[in-house]
C-alpha cells in the first residue's frame, strides 16, 4: 500500500473545441492539502468534475486508493464534495443534509446518529440540526456543506470555491477552520480557488492551472518563492513585470537592459546574450530609500519619482514611476522611509532576487 | 414638508383596487353560482319548470337510486386512471423539455399546446378519425387485411384515452414550470454523495417538485370527474360518464333540480380531492422558502 490517495494519469477533456483539462497527471498524497489555483476558466472546476465521476474524461484515468475508478459512477467512488453556492437540498433539515451520505449507504441508525453528534461538534454547527438551509447565515451553511462532505468519511474531498461566497472576514476565518479539520480528520482535500491567497494560507501543495495544463506544481512556498514560468510568477503573489533584453551573461548572472537603466538578476533558462525577458520582482522584495541614500553593496538600484503611496495597515504600497512614465510598486512596512509623493526615490533589490523568463510573444 | 398624499396613494385604496378583480372574480364566478346551484338542488322541477319548494328529495335520488352513483363511481375510476396516466407520462416529457429543451424550451411546451388552438371538439373529432371504424389505425390494419382493432372503438378505453389527450397538457406544463425552478445541480449533490440516479429523484427532485406536480395532479383529475364532452365522441354506451349524465339534467330532460344536486355532489367530491392535494403539501418540504419563519 503506497500513501498515494489519488493518482491522475493523462487526464484530458474537450468541450468542443476548447481544451478544458489538458493531459494533467498527478498524484496526491494521503492527508495532503493539494490547492488548484488558476484563472476563470483554466479548467479547475472541470478536473474536479472529472475526478468526482460526473463528467467523463476523454482520455486518462483516475485511481482512487490504489482502485482504477475512471469507468465508475460519482456514486460508486466514495468522494466527498464541497460546491460553492453550497447547494444544500433546501426541503431537508440540516440533520438530513448532513446525514444524506449515510442514508445513501445505508448506514445503521446508532452509526448515523454518532457520527452526525460527532460533525457537528467538530464544525460548531450543533444545535442547528432541526433547522432549514434557508434559516442559516452563509458562514453556517458553508459548514453544513462541509459536514454532508466529512461525515462520510470519503477516501478524498473535493472542494470547489467553497469560500467564495463568504465575505472577507469570514473567509480568513474558515480557512484557518477547514485547514485545521483537514489536519484532524487526515482526509487529503483537493481544494479549487482562484484566489491566490487562500490557496498559499491552506495548502502544503498548489498546482497552477493555466487554460487546462498544469504550469507548475510544487509545494506552496516554492511556488512562491520559486516560480517556474512567467504565468506563474505573474500570477502568484504581487509582482513587477520588467520586459528587457540580457545584455550580458556571467556566473548564473544576467545583466538586464530596461528602461534605459541595467540591473542583474538571476540567468534566466533558455534566454541567450540579446534576448527579449521578462523579469518578475515580487514588490515586497524591493526597498524604496531616499535618493542619494547608500545602498548595499552590489545592490540593484532604479531611480524614480515617488508618486503615491497606498496605506494598506501593516504594509503600503509605494508608487514610483521612473522617468519614461513606467510605474513601479514597492511594498514596504508602512512606517519606512519617510518619504512623500513628488520625493525622488531609490529602489533597490539584492541581484539575487527575482526571475527571469524567456519574453512570451516577442 | 411632505405633499399631501392623495387618495390613490393612500396604501388601504390600493390594497383594495388591488383586491377588487380578484374578490369579484370570485363572487360573480364561483360563489354566484355555487350558491344558485346550492339552492336549486333542494328545490323542484316538473315539466321544464323550477319551482321554489324546498325539499331532499333530489339527493334522496342521487344517493339512493344506484345509477348516479354508479356513474360517479366510473368517473372517479376513471379520473384515477387518466391522471395517473397523465402522471406518468408528463413527467419524462416535462424533465426531458426543462433539462435538455435549452433555447427551444418554450416552442416544445407550446407545441404540446398547439391542440389547444382548436378546440376541444375538433380534437375529439381528430381523434375519432384516427381511432374509430374508419379511422387511420384500423383503415391501416384493414389494408395488411388485418381484423380491425375493436378496443378502441366506442368504449371505456377509447374515451379514457380521449380524456388524457385532452388534459395531458396541462400535467405537462405544470410540472415543466416546476422543473424550471429547479436546482438540476442538486442532483450532481445527491449522486456524488452515494446516491444512484433513481433514488435522487425519489429524494431530491420528486419532492422538490411535489408542489407542480400536485398541481397538475389537481388540474387533471377534477375536469376529468366532470368530463361529458369526450364518452359522448368516443365513450359510446359503455363509457358514459358522470358528467354526462350531469349534462343530461340540463339539456334533455329538464330536470334542474336532480342536476344541480349532482353537480353539488361533484362540487363535494373536488373539495374532498383538493382538501386531499392540499394535506400532502408540507410547505417546509417543498423548498419553499417563504414557509416556515
Ligand atoms: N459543459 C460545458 N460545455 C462547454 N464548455 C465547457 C463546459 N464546462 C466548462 N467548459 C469550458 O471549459 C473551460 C474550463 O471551465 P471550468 O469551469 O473548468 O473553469 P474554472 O477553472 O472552474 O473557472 P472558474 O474559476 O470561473 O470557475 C472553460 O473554457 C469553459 O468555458
Ligand atoms: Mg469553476
Amino acid at each position: 500500500m503506497t500513501n498515494v490517495a489519488v493518482g491522475l494519469q493523462g487526464l484530458t477533456k474537450r468541450f468542443g473545441r476548447t481544451v478544458a483539462v489538458d493531459r494533467v497527471t498527478l498524484e496526491i498524497d494521503q492527508g495532503e492539502f493539494f490547492s488548484l489555483l488558476g484563472p476563470s476558466g483554466s479548467g479547475k472546476t472541470t478536473l474536479l468534475r472529472i475526478i468526482a465521476g460526473l463528467e467523463d474524461p476523454d482520455e486518462g484515468r483516475i485511481v482512487i486508493d490504489g482502485k482504477d475508478v475512471t469507468g465508475l459512477p460519482p456514486y460508486a467512488r466514495k468522494v466527498g464534495m464541497v460546491f460553492q453556492d453550497f447547494l444544500l437540498f433546501p426541503h431537508m433539515t440540516v440533520g438530513e443534509n448532513i446525514l444524506f451520505p449515510l442514508r445513501m449507504q445505508g448506514a445503521p441508525r446508532a452509526e448515523r446518529d454518532e457520527r452526525l453528534g460527532w460533525i457537528v461538534k467538530l464544525l460548531h454547527i450543533d444545535g442547528l440540526e432541526e433547522r432549514f438551509p434557508h434559516q442559516l447565515s452563509g458562514g453556517q451553511q458553508q459548514r453544513v456543506a462541509l459536514a454532508r462532505g466529512l461525515i462520510s468519511r470519503p477516501a478524498l474531498l473535493l472542494l470547489d470555491e467553497p469560500l467564495a461566497n463568504l465575505d472577507r472576514e469570514l473567509r480568513k476565518e474558515m480557512e484557518v477552520e477547514v485547514r485545521r479539520y483537514q489536519r484532524e480528520l487526515g482526509i487529503p482535500f483537493v481544494y479549487v480557488t482562484h484566489n491566490q491567497e487562500e490557496a498559499l494560507t491552506m495548502s502544503d501543495r498548489i498546482a497552477v492551472m493555466r487554460v487546462g495544463r498544469f504550469e507548475q506544481v510544487a509545494p506552496k512556498f516554492e511556488v512562491y518563492s520559486d516560480p517556474a514560468t512567467a504565468f506563474v510568477a505573474s500570477f502568484v503573489g504581487h509582482a513587477n513585470r520588467m520586459r528587457g533584453r540580457v545584455a550580458a551573461l556571467e556566473g548564473g548572472r544576467a545583466t538586464i537592459d530596461w528602461d534605459g537603466a541595467r540591473f542583474a538578476v538571476p540567468a534566466p533558462g533558455g534566454a541567450g546574450v540579446g534576448a527579449a525577458v521578462d523579469v518578475f520582482v515580487k514588490c515586497e522584495r524591493l526597498t524604496v530609500l531616499p535618493s542619494g541614500s547608500a545602498a548595499p553593496a552590489g545592490a540593484n538600484r532604479l531611480d524614480g519619482v515617488l508618486r503615491d503611496v497606498i496605506f494598506k495597515g501593516q504594509i503600503a504600497d509605494y508608487i514610483v514611476a521612473r522617468p519614461s512614465g513606467v510605474e513601479i510598486v514597492v511594498s514596504e512596512a508602512a512606517s519606512l522611509p519617510r518619504a512623500k509623493a513628488g520625493d525622488t526615490v531609490l529602489i533597490t533589490w539584492a541581484p539575487d532576487t527575482g526571475h527571469g523568463f524567456p519574453a512570451e510573444g516577442a | 414638508m411632505a405633499a399631501p398624499r392623495r387618495l390613490f396613494y393612500r396604501s388601504e385604496t390600493r390594497f383594495l383596487l388591488l383586491g377588487l378583480p380578484g374578490v369579484m372574480f370570485v363572487v360573480f364566478f364561483l360563489l354566484f353560482p355555487i350558491v344558485s346551484v346550492i339552492v336549486f338542488s333542494f328545490w323542484r322541477t316538473e315539466s321544464y319548470e323550477i319551482y321554489a319548494d324546498w325539499n331532499l328529495d333530489n339527493y334522496r335520488t342521487v344517493l339512493f337510486e344506484g345509477t348516479y352513483l354508479t356513474f360517479l363511481w366510473r368517473s372517479i375510476v376513471t379520473a384515477v386512471v387518466v391522471t395517473a396516466a397523465c402522471l406518468v407520462y408528463a413527467w419524462p416529457v416535462a424533465y426531458f423539455i426543462a433539462k435538455y429543451g435549452g433555447r427551444y424550451r418554450l416552442l416544445l411546451v407550446l407545441a404540446l399546446a398547439a391542440p389547444f388552438f382548436t378546440g376541444a371538439v375538433l380534437r375529439l373529432s381528430a381523434l375519432q378519425a384516427i381511432m374509430g371504424p374508419i379511422g387511420v389505425i384500423n383503415m391501416a390494419l384493414g389494408m395488411f387485411g388485418l381484423p380491425a382493432v375493436e378496443f378502441l372503438m366506442f368504449n371505456k378505453f377509447a374515451s379514457g384515452i380521449g380524456i388524457a389527450y385532452l388534459y395531458l397538457p396541462f400535467m405537462v406544463t405544470a410540472i415543466y414550470l416546476s422543473l424550471l425552478n429547479f436546482n438540476f445541480q442538486l442532483l450532481n449533490v445527491a449522486k456524488v454523495n452515494g446516491a444512484r440516479p433513481w433514488r435522487a429523484f425519489l429524494t431530491v427532485t420528486w419532492p422538490l417538485n411535489w408542489i407542480g406536480t400536485a398541481i397538475g395532479i389537481t388540474l387533471v383529475f377534477i375536469p376529468c370527474l366532470a368530463e361529458s364532452l369526450t364518452p359522448t365522441f368516443l365513450g359510446g354506451p359503455s363509457g358514459k360518464l358522470y358528467g354526462s349524465v350531469l349534462g343530461l339534467q340540463f339539456d334533455q330532460t329538464g330536470t334542474w333540480a336532480l342536476g344541480s344536486a349532482m353537480g353539488v355532489l361533484l362540487f363535494a367530491v373536488c373539495c374532498v380531492v383538493i382538501a386531499v392535494m392540499w394535506w400532502t403539501i408540507d410547505l417546509r418540504r417543498t423548498g419553499f422558502t417563504g414557509a416556515g419563519r
